[in-house]
């Protein structure tokens, strides 16, 4: 081969290779679950209350302490049932704590996030339960649904702080994950 | 005399007025999926990528302890004697918390991508792997059963197909299985290396499981179901469910 022809077989050879070696960056999916995030103001999030029964709608994670059953409504708080019965568990109270999702209890003390807070809540009375406590920032500020390979509309923190992602109907949603 | 028959009149009274008496000292019980949990006098907590310890000797006032870095794509945490177990989506680590606000991490068993719950009894892990777009794994859908005596050298000594497992929780010689969509699952594993069904429930839908003091407490889209396992079979209690 004639050197002239050499060098540019070799460069076509190189190109051809490094389309080989270079990662194609993901395609945005096209499919999929689509999120949008529920905002609240950022006053408004720290408010815990204990309410009456409220009907189970969207029921999270659970938790058994002596004869009580705890039941996370999904973003929004817990239920607090009498279970000494299992036969007929009787719904006592709804403790409201926005964007919560998780909780644990060591003796009469629940802890639950709250947003972006711990909160420890004493639930010696599931009637009046208070706050004995709050970590303000102690959980990171949740820029995506947990899920992954969906889509979602962008977080706008202008809007508020994001208390839960709720599944939408939304055309050509910009981010994903 | 009259005085001290008031008060106790009065303590008597008190203590009727108080429906079912005050949470008990000690922890509860949470499920497989759990990512707050309770050891002793730490509370646990995994984020996706670490594991931060609360120090609540005084139960009122969580303490801030040790941010541990985990890894990518952590999701539950249950505790075991002195061990964590952290599902995460690619494997199981194991942390000793023989000093409750250090977590050592002291084993890891890895497998493919995966959402990935475990539990631990005696021994052995369970795991289950379950595929699903929020799981990074299209196929494999799987309970595998780990040996951690020598933490050094994790044994998988069983690995057994399952439908779309969600969450599980064990009890002696009973494995419950929530298997979302599919149902609900009780397996033997009396012999830990050999499991074996006992039940499978395809007529419900089953996330997470906690079984306590032959009552399994079951979550799904219709609400929380509860069921008696005295006899090893399920026997439906009750279900408080979800208003549409």
């Amino acid at each position: 081969m004639h050197v002239y022809l050499r060098i540019p077989s070799l460069l076509l050879v190189w190109l051809l290779m490094d389309g080989c070696w270079r990662p194609a960056p993901p395609e945005p999916p096209t499919s999929g679950d689509i999120y949008r995030p529920v905002y609240a103001p950022a006053a408004a999030i720290r408010i815990v209350q204990t309410l009456p029964p409220q009907p189970l709608q969207n029921a999270g994670k659970i938790y058994i302490k002596d004869q009580y059953l705890f039941i996370n409504e999904v973003g929004r708080g817990i239920h607090v049932v009498d279970n000494r019965n299992p036969a007929k568990p009787m719904q006592l109270s709804f403790i409201s704590i926005p964007g919560n999702q998780e909780l644990a209890i060591k003796d009469s003390i629940l802890y639950a996030d709250n947003v972006l807070d711990l909160v420890a809540l004493n639930v010696a009375n599931p009637a009046n339960v208070r706050v004995v406590r709050r970590i303000e920032n102690a959980f990171p500020y949740a820029s995506y649904p947990l899920a992954t390979n969906v889509r979602f509309e962008c977080p706008d923190p202008t809007r508020g702080v994001i208390v839960r992602w709720e599944k939408a109907a939304i055309d050509n949603p910009q981010c994903f994950r | 005399m009259y005085r001290l028959l008031l008060i106790f009149s009065l303590l008597f009274l008190l203590s009727c007025t108080k429906d079912g008496g005050s949470p008990t000292p000690g922890t509860g019980i949470g499920g497989s999926t759990a990512r707050f949990t309770v050891s002793g006098n730490t509370l646990y907590i995994v984020g996706s990528t670490s594991l931060q310890a609360f120090d609540i000797t005084n139960s009122s006032n969580p303490v801030p302890g040790a941010k541990t870095t985990v890894g990518v794509g952590v999701e539950t945490i249950f505790p075991y004697r002195d061990k964590l177990f952290v599902g995460t989506q690619t494997g199981m680590f194991i942390y000793d918390i023989t000093q409750p606000a250090n977590p050592k991490q002291v084993s890891v068993y890895t497998h493919i991508q995966s959402c990935d719950p475990v539990v631990a009894q005696g021994n052995y892990a369970y795991v289950t792997l379950r595929s699903g777009t929020n799981c990074r794994n299209r196929t494999a859908n799987s309970l595998d059963v780990v040996d951690f005596s020598d933490l050094n050298n994790l044994k998988q000594i069983g690995s057994y197909p399952m439908k779309n497992p969600h969450g599980l929780g064990v009890d002696g010689k009973l494995l419950f299985v929530g298997e979302g969509e599919y149902g609900l699952r009780v397996l033997d594993i009396s012999n830990p290396a050999v499991v074996l069904p006992i039940q499978y429930v395809d007529s419900v839908k089953a996330y997470d499981v906690i079984p306590y003091q032959n009552r399994l407490i079951v979550t799904s889209p219709a609400g929380i179901s509860q069921y008696s396992y005295a006899t090893n079979q399920l026997t439906h209690l009750s279900t408080l469910p979800v208003q549409p």
